[in-house]
């Protein structure tokens, strides 16, 4: 199968569209469960809109291999990030943080949405055809830039939740309660 | 305000890699990395129930 620019670029809006998913899922939970996400669980997901930056480039000037290399360094930091949280409640008898969607927490699927883009990317790179120099900037469509306005929208929402979260201070350790909505 | 300023950076990343030439949006998302790391060092400071 020959990797073509325009191919390389729907995929990447595909990918847009899974981040947008991921960060859809955590804000129902949040707003529908009164699940109040814990300082771990942001840092989470600012590394998930860390993934956004480079299919956005990918979809903007074309494919290359260093908008690649931006998506696994924000995957690793946000696998790290996870791993941390899953050493923390890896005990027996250790109920974990918050509850559970099938089966496992979300800082475990989390780790694991970080795993898949590392893997992702991986694959990508190895579709050298994708990268061969191009006379013309490369063609989207509605699909494509809906992508990118979703995630950058998404960001924006979750920017907005932080500080209602967290106020103008440092945000608790344990937080209960949005700041400033008491 | 921490959080809101990370998301806000990897925001303005994601609009000048839209808007702008590749450079500026990479710029900002490594000083975003750089912030998230601050962070992480910031919060992770409960002690792991693990012996190595």
């Amino acid at each position: 199968m020959d990797m073509t620019p325009k191919l390389a670029i729907r995929l990447n809006a595909l990918t847009l569209y899974g981040v947008s998913a991921v960060l859809i899922l955590a804000f129902y939970w949040q707003l529908a469960y009164d699940e109040v996400p814990c300082p771990l669980c942001l840092l989470q997901r600012v590394a998930l809109t860390g993934l956004a930056v480079g299919p956005i480039l990918t979809i903007r000037h074309g494919p290359r291999p260093a908008n690649y290399g931006l998506v696994i360094i924000a995957a690793l930091m946000g696998a790290a990030i996870a791993a941390r949280q899953i050493l923390l409640h890896i005990m027996p008898g250790d109920p974990g943080f918050g509850s559970a969607f099938l089966g496992l927490h979300f800082y475990t699927w989390a780790f694991l949405c970080f795993v898949m883009a590392i893997l992702w990317a991986a694959v990508m790179l190895t579709f050298g055809k994708q990268f061969a120099p191009q006379p013309n900037a490369p063609a989207r469509n509605t699909f494509d830039v809906l992508a990118v306005w979703l995630i950058i929208g998404f960001t924006g929402l979750n920017a907005a939740s932080a500080l209602l979260e967290c106020g103008f201070s440092g945000c608790p350790a344990n937080p209960a309660r949005y700041q400033l909505l008491n | 305000m921490e959080f809101f300023i990370a998301f806000f950076n990897f925001a303005l990343a994601m609009w000048l890699a839209w808007r702008h030439e590749a450079p500026s949006a990479v710029y900002v998302f490594f000083a975003g990395l750089v912030f998230t790391a601050a962070l992480y060092l910031r919060h992770a400071k409960d002690a792991l129930p693990l012996s190595f």
